[in-house]
């Protein structure tokens, strides 16, 4: 019967327009066919990935760059499931994006129905919170929450699930309503005046930059803090570029293939000002050995974090944009503190002069991104690669360093990439991935070449599972097992299929032509890179050891080209 | 040594799973639950939980259901070996 009254999926299509939704992704099945019909000529820019996890990956990243809520649609069952990975890596690095899901008929729901999951069930653990929807009406309401509550404090996913026929039913047409108004929490005084006092009397003190920082877009108030007090920083491996790289005072990053001057200045420090950071425990090693001699100062949005891992003497918990800005203490001398740091930094920088004709993948990393300059954003996969880009490359911007921390998740950098060159089309976005990750979502290199995303992409090809070898090497008396990838395809055949340009470095005075080669091109391409599948990661420390144990890299044999 | 939570929750669906979820989830037993009515929109809920190592802190414990959506309100009670579940008007006053 004819009606002017909107369904339910007209509803999720006008809301998300309201809410300023530009683009999002996703791919249609049965469930979340009314949505998709609702789409279709919306105006809604929607890219059409090739696999769901594909979609959630590169809503995260969109998220990431840009600083806006990511958006990502799938199906129920095993369009659902599928986004559970990127759901995770969303909720470990705190990232907003909202997963709109489609769900078999409320009838349906409890009978295992076709592509039934409880999906809502499913992902209770790695959500910041979710709903399954009953009513249209209360569409608008929902989505506007979502909203709001991926992006408030913390932020993280968050999941609205839909059954087909909620979707498809017609309802009196229902407006987001308003929404009450998340201030983030203000620095307590007396927790900023105790701070002030520590510092004051610091000898040693040290900055502990985290992911938290740029979530909260306090890049400008963190920067300005450094050079005020001129304190010496080390960053986490998602704090990586929210203070400069090239800054003086920068460290590099601290934990277990953090530099040995970071390290050694956490081992160190009278005074650990921990900012946004979680002391994760890839960052802390040891903990019972992790800034033995300090006193800790934790500036946090999320009261869980303090003294999860470690005690903190002052938490300060609120919005770092007014927090970093309102403790302002008259700086103790620290020169003798600084510059035995940088003395450090001097003697253990990492040297680029390895022996061999073979590519030197950390020469390669650091000159890309030099090259690339202040534009450059990287989405890494995972693995030895993501740890050389952590170390090697410079970062002059926030949010220019894309990766899977918490999660660690393989797979994510080429969606990622794509999703990142969406939100910022007129940055170098490169995503650098290994043989191994790049296999996991391989297939969005259709998506790429369908839409013309201009993604450059540096594939480290060591024919093996790199880190998981290293480990093996090191740890389990070379008793290697299942790591060897050798038959890997031709990447370049392959990327060249997918309708991308795609060219194979193996030689080390090839790298400086290919990497202009990269940057120039006009279409989505893939460089392929041949490394010594001997090469390791170094500094290491050792699982469950103290940062003050690392070891050290050993160029006993020249890098070989392959 | 058990330790008592009481938190009042809403009646949305997920809300209960979510709680008694994380607490497993963050290292801890769950002895006993007791869920009961305190009104239209609000459920009271009792836990009495035990950390499953002595690294588990039920302070943290406490902040990570209080971030969670649906919380009402959250008391914990001091160390205990029974649990007894709380005067549910007072709870709701």
């Amino acid at each position: 019967m004819p009606t002017n009254k909107p369904t339910g999926a007209q509803l999720v299509i006008s809301t998300l327009k309201a809410l300023g939704v530009d683009v999002l992704f996703g791919y249609p099945g049965g469930a979340i066919m009314p949505i998709y019909d609702a789409l279709a000529g919306s105006g809604l820019r929607h890219i059409l990935v090739r696999h769901e996890q594909g979609a959630s990956f590169a809503a995260d990243s969109y998220a990431r760059a840009t600083g806006r809520v990511g958006v990502c649609m799938a199906t129920s069952g095993p369009g659902a499931t599928n986004l559970i990975t990127g759901i995770a890596n969303a909720y470990m690095d705190s990232v907003p994006v909202v997963f709109i899901t489609g769900q078999v008929a409320t009838h349906l729901m409890g009978t295992d129905g076709f592509q039934e999951v409880d999906f809502l069930g499913l992902t209770l653990p790695v959500v910041k919170h979710s709903w399954l929807v009953r009513d249209a009406a209360q569409i608008p309401a929902i989505l506007a929450r979502a909203f709001a509550i991926a992006k408030e404090g913390r932020p993280g996913p968050v999941l609205v699930d839909i059954p087909k026929d909620v979707a498809a039913s017609f309802v009196e047409a229902s407006e987001m309503g308003e929404l009450p108004a998340w201030t983030p929490a203000a620095p307590k005084a007396d927790a900023i005046e105790a701070a002030k006092a520590l510092i004051e009397q610091a000898k040693k003190p040290l900055l502990y930059i985290g992911g938290g920082v740029h979530m909260a877009d306090a890049d400008a108030e963190m920067r300005d803090f450094v050079e005020r007090t001129g304190i010496p920083f080390v960053s986490t491996l998602k704090g990586l570029g929210t203070v400069s790289t090239y800054h003086d005072l920068h460290l590099g990053m601290l934990g277990m293939h953090g530099t040995r001057a970071g390290n050694m200045a956490v081992q160190e420090t009278d005074l650990l000002i921990a900012v946004g950071a979680r002391f994760d425990d890839r960052a802390t090693g040891k903990l019972s050995a992790f800034a033995p001699h300090a006193k800790v100062i934790h500036f946090d949005i999320d009261p869980a974090e303090f003294h999860k891992n470690r005690r903190a003497d002052v938490a300060i918990l609120g919005d770092l944009k007014q927090a970093l800005p309102a403790l302002r203490p008259t700086m103790p001398d620290i020169s003798d503190w600084v510059k035995l740091n940088k003395a450090n930094k001097w003697q253990h920088r990492f040297k680029y002069d390895a022996p061999g004709k073979g590519v030197y993948a950390p020469a390669l990393l650091k000159s890309l991104s030099e090259k690339a300059g202040k534009k450059f954003i990287v989405a890494c996969d995972v693995g030895q690669h993501q740890m050389w880009v952590a170390q090697h490359c410079e970062f002059e911007q926030n949010r220019a360093h894309l990766t899977s921390g918490g999660s660690g998740a393989m797979g994510y950098g080429l969606p990622a990439g794509m999703g990142a060159k969406l939100g910022l089309p007129d940055h170098h976005v490169v995503t650098v991935s290994g043989d191994g990750s790049f296999m996991m979502n391989i297939q969005e290199m259709a998506t790429l070449r369908r839409y013309g995303i201009n993604l450059k992409i540096v594939l480290l090809d060591n024919s093996s599972l790199g880190l998981v070898r290293q480990w093996q090497e090191l740890f389990y008396e070379e008793n290697y097992s299942e790591i060897d990838l050798s038959d890997n395809p031709d990447f370049v055949e392959v990327a060249k299929a997918f309708g991308l340009s795609a060219f194979r470095i193996t030689q080390r005075h090839e790298v400086e032509g290919a990497i202009d080669r990269l940057l120039a091109a006009d279409a989505p391409t893939l460089l392929h890179v041949l490394i010594d599948p001997r090469e390791n990661v170094w500094p290491l420390v050792p699982p469950g050891a103290s940062n003050a144990e690392m070891m050290e890299e050993r160029w006993d044999e020249p890098i070989d080209s392959y | 040594m058990s330790q008592s939570i009481h938190i009042e929750i809403d009646r949305l669906e997920g809300t209960l799973l979510r709680v008694l979820g994380l607490i497993e989830r963050r290292g801890f037993h769950i002895d006993e639950i007791d869920l009961y009515d305190l009104g239209p929109d609000t459920r009271g809920l009792s836990v009495s939980v035990r950390p499953r190592d002595a690294g588990r802190n039920i302070d943290i414990l406490g902040l990570q259901i209080d971030r969670l959506y649906g919380i009402k309100r959250l008391e914990q009670a001091p160390e205990r070996a029974q649990t007894v579940r709380p005067n549910a008007e007072k709870l709701s006053a």
